[in-house]
């Protein structure tokens, strides 16, 4: 062991005492009018004090320990497998797809109210995320204000109904046009900015449009929100208790049966998965259509791909309005979902958020997303009880992701040709 | 003349803001020019200093030590030690593991790493706005009795003085210590420097410290100043601070002051003329314009692309 | 197939209706919804010890006939969004009485669900006017409006005779509803009111903004929002040598501001609720939370006490548990709480409820201003 090490490890140690003690061990507290300091009490110290004593173990034996877990047998059975092959793994995909379509057509019916709520969150994520997947995993353009798009989805709807009564149904592809409307416009300019250059206007715009909601107090009501948005209708049955547009019916009514608050929270679910899948949907055919291989082309080499004809602009505002476009669907479906928008829904964390599910999920791939946006819904939900831990855990779940499986869930994989092997 | 001494208020008291606001940018602007990444949890690193910083004037109270220098001698220690630390721990743990990874992965944990600090303050230390007492009190005053009169507070000359002396010995030691010579080595030519046996992790690492270092400096100063903290203040700051290294075209020291000076009085012109509740939404449109016609910001160098 | 799913769709409903009404049966759930976590959590902390108490005390009476009450708490982190979730989840629970929420934000998405379910809620913080102008029936607060929190203010100034006001707010919904009500009213009694304009919730700085006041020459400052923005201007006011005075709505009136604003904070107007916990009667009751080691002078800890025993005497004047039977009584009978005699009309507001200017002192007490 040499005393580089011991010193290392030390230092690393003392580290550890230096960031935790006065934070963790001190705590400030109002005394009355005054504000005094208390010492955490003995637990506190004690883990404090054992977690740099842990930190200075693992340095000074950190050599040893990497090369004892680099030769043991790796955890993964499947490590040393080979690679599907390619007609297999499609085929598969397609089926796992189908398979998981056609359960999650079925399954509201038999579970409660809360967890059929609770998934259609997670759509309205798995949208979010597919879309904004297209602009950062596809076309490899960061987008930190993302959640802007989906403001504007959101409240076009809102406004739309409020000032001349519009429905659902006819606010969705409005929604959906004027979020990728306002792609096109802000796109246009700030396209030839690159990368983290790119990143910062967005999150200015984002912050902008949610400022500019909140001020214009005479339109979109300002932090007092919109309330009273219309649920979606099916041919004009509503699914209120009691109906609250002339002319439409109800829906219990027409049926002949009793009124059940779930019937409304179901029908929102399978039009939230209605469109999640006709988001994939439509998003996996771009993806292999020549304008997604622009995409990915530009992603990876910008000057070849300009050198090869393709227009840098057009290429990138298509991504960029294509996952506006998708945002502002969700943000229909969610304003719909909940009755009442305010932008305080649209903040900062809002888009940090989406980004992480698309970055957990694989960049690029549409499974991984999905799995990411059901992972990052509900296991805050799961650990209420740790509610108070939510969020660290959130952070710190993010960070050792990015350490441990930086490649996400599930990676995307390009279906390519396989040259036959010469024998 | 008291539309001249209200104008001048304002453009103080926006110097004010925007110094400190380049006080923090330093931090962004450092660790972008040498590894190409926007740290985004700096503004924690911030936060963090002023609560210590509070914390040590808290502590010094309790044992009923009054001499104001020692004080903030002591608060400014600790809070920059803490802050160093945690900026080295930061750069170590999330960090340094990501380096040379696709651009986003850093970036996202950056974002983790933010939340995180966030989230361990508050619970340490409770999600209420905690008073920072008013250490150095006081103004002059300027204009006649009737009327408007200008004042700077004592406290406004003290945030000019410490950015002034914190960034002059910086650019010092950019320019003449070894280190600071490393630095500029690694930030044009990671790999090269390198090769020429520069410990390239130290000088990534010293980055991280110094940045950190001048977030604690800015904590101490703000806090005094504002009169209080909470866990949430330091990713607004950070945000801003972002804003003011890019808009002065990040990797630039010199575009960090500037920025920050252009952001500072561009917002206290926007609530002193126009309203308060759009002042965020000038300071970044400002950027959004300023980017559009100088892509890489007012000082930055133009991008060669490379083939 | 189509009408296979719908039937059992219907199965699932009627049977989970069933299931809601079998744990009824043996007690009287009531789900108490706020924030346990996120910035606004002290002010939820004191919902719930209220509710807490009031649960406890009316089961160790022998509960609401004869069946004891259950609280079911949820933590809404005061986002909109997590409201409809929680609020979900209760109607999951069975629950058929909700005693919440706290964010006129988080109020309002949840109430649609409740209404719509047939569950009754009354809320002790929520101070929208909006929330109970949708003509809601099982819809009810145990709190002052915005609205009438206001001109209470309003009014107050116009008595000092001020030649010019400010009023500021936090662009929120809370602060900037009571200082609209507040300009308002100044503006329909003559009053010049100089400046009208909305801060950042969430800032430190105000140097521009007091500078802007010293300009504008004022003698009065209304501000609308909470107390560790309204602190920062006192004391950067104070350092800015502004000799306006100043004043502010319930949200401001808790001794943190103290902390924050030191000195500056002498002489601060506030209209808050009467203290309930002063008044002869609630001495017992306060005793009570001490011996919990809980403090009673946060604005809705006797709100919620309240709201959770109008919920009990409801049910005990309805003689049935059916929400729609308790929100006939709750209209109809006027109620003895610890927030004074509680009478609601037809939208559901108290009748009246009383605000109280308040002068605040340096060490945080406060005197009662004529």
């Amino acid at each position: 062991m040499a005393a580089h090490n011991v010193k290392h490890a030390l230092f690393c140690a003392v580290v550890t005492l230096v960031v935790a003690y006065p934070i963790l061990g001190l705590n400030l507290v109002a005394q009355g009018t005054r504000v005094g300091l208390e010492g955490a009490d003995a637990s506190t110290i004690i883990i404090i004090f054992l977690a740099s004593v842990a930190v200075f173990a693992f340095q000074l034996y950190r050599d040893t320990i990497m090369a004892s877990l680099s030769k043991a047998p790796r955890l993964n059975p499947l490590a040393g497998r080979e690679p599907m092959p390619q007609a297999r793994r499609v085929k598969l995909e397609s089926w796992v797809l189908t398979g998981i379509i056609v359960l999650a057509l079925f399954w509201p019916f038999f579970v409660s109210r809360g967890s059929v709520d609770l998934a259609t969150l997670v759509l309205i994520y798995v949208m979010l995320a597919l879309g904004l997947n297209v602009v950062v995993g596809l076309a490899g353009l960061l987008d930190l204000g993302y959640v802007a798009f989906y403001a504007v989805g959101a409240y076009t709807f809102a406004l739309l109904s409020q000032y001349m009564g519009i429905s659902f149904w006819m606010a969705l592809p409005l929604g959906a046009l004027f979020a990728a409307l306002f792609g096109l416009v802000l796109g246009f300019p700030v396209l030839r900015l690159r990368g983290d250059y790119l990143a910062i206007v967005t999150l200015g715009f984002g912050e902008i449009i949610r400022i500019l909601l909140n001020n214009w107090t005479a339109v979109t009501g300002g932090p007092n929100g919109i309330g009273g948005i219309p649920e979606p209708t099916l041919f004009g049955m509503e699914f209120g208790r009691r109906v609250k547009e002339e002319g439409n019916t109800s829906f219990h009514d027409t049926f002949g049966i009793a009124y059940s608050g779930e019937h409304k929270v179901i029908f929102l679910y399978l039009i939230a998965l209605v469109l999640a899948v006709i988001t994939a949907l439509v998003i996996r055919r771009l993806m292999r259509m020549p304008v997604g291989r622009a995409w990915e082309a530009l992603r990876e080499d910008e000057i070849a791909a300009r050198s090869l004809g393709l227009s840098r602009t057009a290429v990138k505002l298509s991504a960029f309005t294509i996952g506006a476009f998708f945002a502002g669907f969700a943000g229909t479906v969610f304003a719909s979902k909940q009755g009442f928008i305010s932008p305080e829904s649209f903040v900062f964390l809002e888009s940090a958020i989406i980004l992480a599910i698309v970055v957990l999920g694989g960049m690029g791939s549409q499974l991984g997303v999905i799995l990411a946006a059901i992972a990052v819904t509900i296991l805050p939900e799961l650990a209420r009880e740790f509610s108070d831990y939510r969020m660290l855990v959130f952070g710190a779940a993010m960070v050792l992701m990015m350490v441990w499986r930086p490649q996400g869930l599930m990676p995307m994989r390009r279906t390519h040709i396989e040259l036959k092997r010469q024998e | 003349m008291q539309d001249l001494l209200y104008f001048s208020q304002q453009l103080i008291n926006g110097l004010t803001i925007g110094s400190t606001y380049a006080l923090i940018a330093i931090g962004y602007t450092m660790v972008y020019g040498i590894i190409g990444m926007i740290n985004f949890a700096h503004g924690e690193i911030y936060m963090i200093g002023a609560y210590t910083a509070l914390i040590a004037i808290t502590g010094l109270a309790t044992l009923g030590i009054a001499w104001l220098p020692l004080i903030l001698i002591v608060a400014l220690l600790c809070a920059i030690i803490v802050s160093s630390s945690m900026g080295w721990a930061v750069e170590r743990v999330a960090y340094r593991p990501v380096r040379g990874r696709h651009r986003l992965i850093p970036l996202i944990s950056a974002i983790g790493m933010s939340i995180f600090l966030q989230n361990y303050v508050h619970l340490a230390q409770g999600s209420r706005n905690i008073g920072f007492p008013a250490l150095i009190d006081g103004s002059f005053r300027f204009g006649s009795g009737e009327g408007f009169q200008m004042s700077i507070s004592y406290m406004q000359i003290t945030i000019f003085i410490t950015t002034l002396i914190c960034m002059t010995v910086l650019s010092l030691f950019i320019s003449r210590s070894r280190i600071g010579r490393a630095c500029r080595a690694v930030s044009q030519d990671l790999g090269m420097a390198n090769l020429l046996g520069i410990d390239t992790n130290r000088i990534i690492s010293a980055t991280f410290v110094i940045g950190a270092a001048l977030a604690a400096v800015a904590g101490l100063l703000l806090g005094m100043y504002y009169g209080s903290v909470d866990p949430l203040f330091g990713f607004i700051a950070g945000l801003k601070a972002f804003t003011a290294a890019v808009l002065g075209g990040i990797g630039s020291i010199p575009g960090a002051m500037l920025g920050g000076l252009i952001l500072g009085v561009a917002e206290s012109m926007t609530s002193g003329y126009l309203s308060g509740e759009y002042k965020d939404v000038v300071a970044f449109s400002l950027l959004i314009l300023i980017l559009l016609f100088k892509p890489t910001g007012l000082l930055g160098k133009p991008e060669v692309e490379k083939i | 197939m189509k009408t296979s799913v719908k039937k059992l769709a219907t199965a699932v409903g009627a049977s989970v209706a069933l299931m809601a009404a079998g744990q009824a049966a043996a007690e009287i759930r009531i789900g108490i919804a706020g924030p346990m976590t996120g910035p606004v959590a002290q002010y939820g902390d004191m919902q719930f010890s209220g509710a807490r108490m009031a649960i406890e005390r009316i089961n160790a009476d022998g509960g609401v006939m004869g069946e004891q009450l259950v609280g079911i708490e949820v933590d809404d982190v005061c986002d909109p969004k997590q409201a409809v979730t929680v609020a979900n989840r209760l109607v999951n629970e069975g629950v058929q009485y909700v005693v919440g929420h706290l964010c006129s934000s988080s109020t309002q998405p949840a109430s649609d669900i409740y209404e719509d379910e047939g569950i009754l809620m009354i809320t002790p913080a929520s101070t929208s006017p909006e929330i109970t102008q949708r003509g809601y029936e099982l819809l009810f607060r145990t709190i002052g409006l915005d609205s009438m929190q206001g001109p209470v203010a309003g009014n107050f100034i116009v008595s000092q005779n001020p030649n010019r006001v400010a009023v500021i707010h936090d662009k929120q919904q809370y602060g900037e509803g009571i200082a609209t009500a507040v300009r308002d009213t100044l503006r329909d009694a003559g009053v010049d009111v100089a400046m009208f304009e909305g801060i950042t919730a969430g800032d430190k700085d105000f140097s521009s903004l007091v500078t802007k006041i010293k300009q504008a020459n004022v003698d009065f400052v209304y501000y609308g929002g909470y107390h560790p923005e309204l602190g920062l201007i006192l004391r950067q006011a104070r350092q800015g040598d502004v000799s306006s005075k100043f004043m502010g709505p319930e949200g401001v009136g808790n001794k943190d501001i103290n902390t924050i604003a030191g000195e500056a904070a002498e002489g601060l107007l506030v209209t808050l609720p009467p203290s309930f916990d002063e008044k002869e009667e609630n001495q017992d009751l306060v005793a009570a939370f001490a011996a919990k080691g809980e403090d009673t002078s946060g604005p809705f800890v006797l709100t919620s006490y309240a709201a959770v025993q109008l919920i009990a005497d409801g049910i005990e004047q309805a003689g049935s548990k059916d929400p729609f039977e308790v929100a006939k009584a709750l209209r109809a009978g006027t109620f003895e709480t610890p927030i004074g005699t509680v009478q609601f009309d037809q939208a559901g507001d108290m009748e009246s409820f009383e605000f109280v200017v308040y002068e605040w002192h340096t060490d945080g007490s406060k005197t009662p201003v004529n």
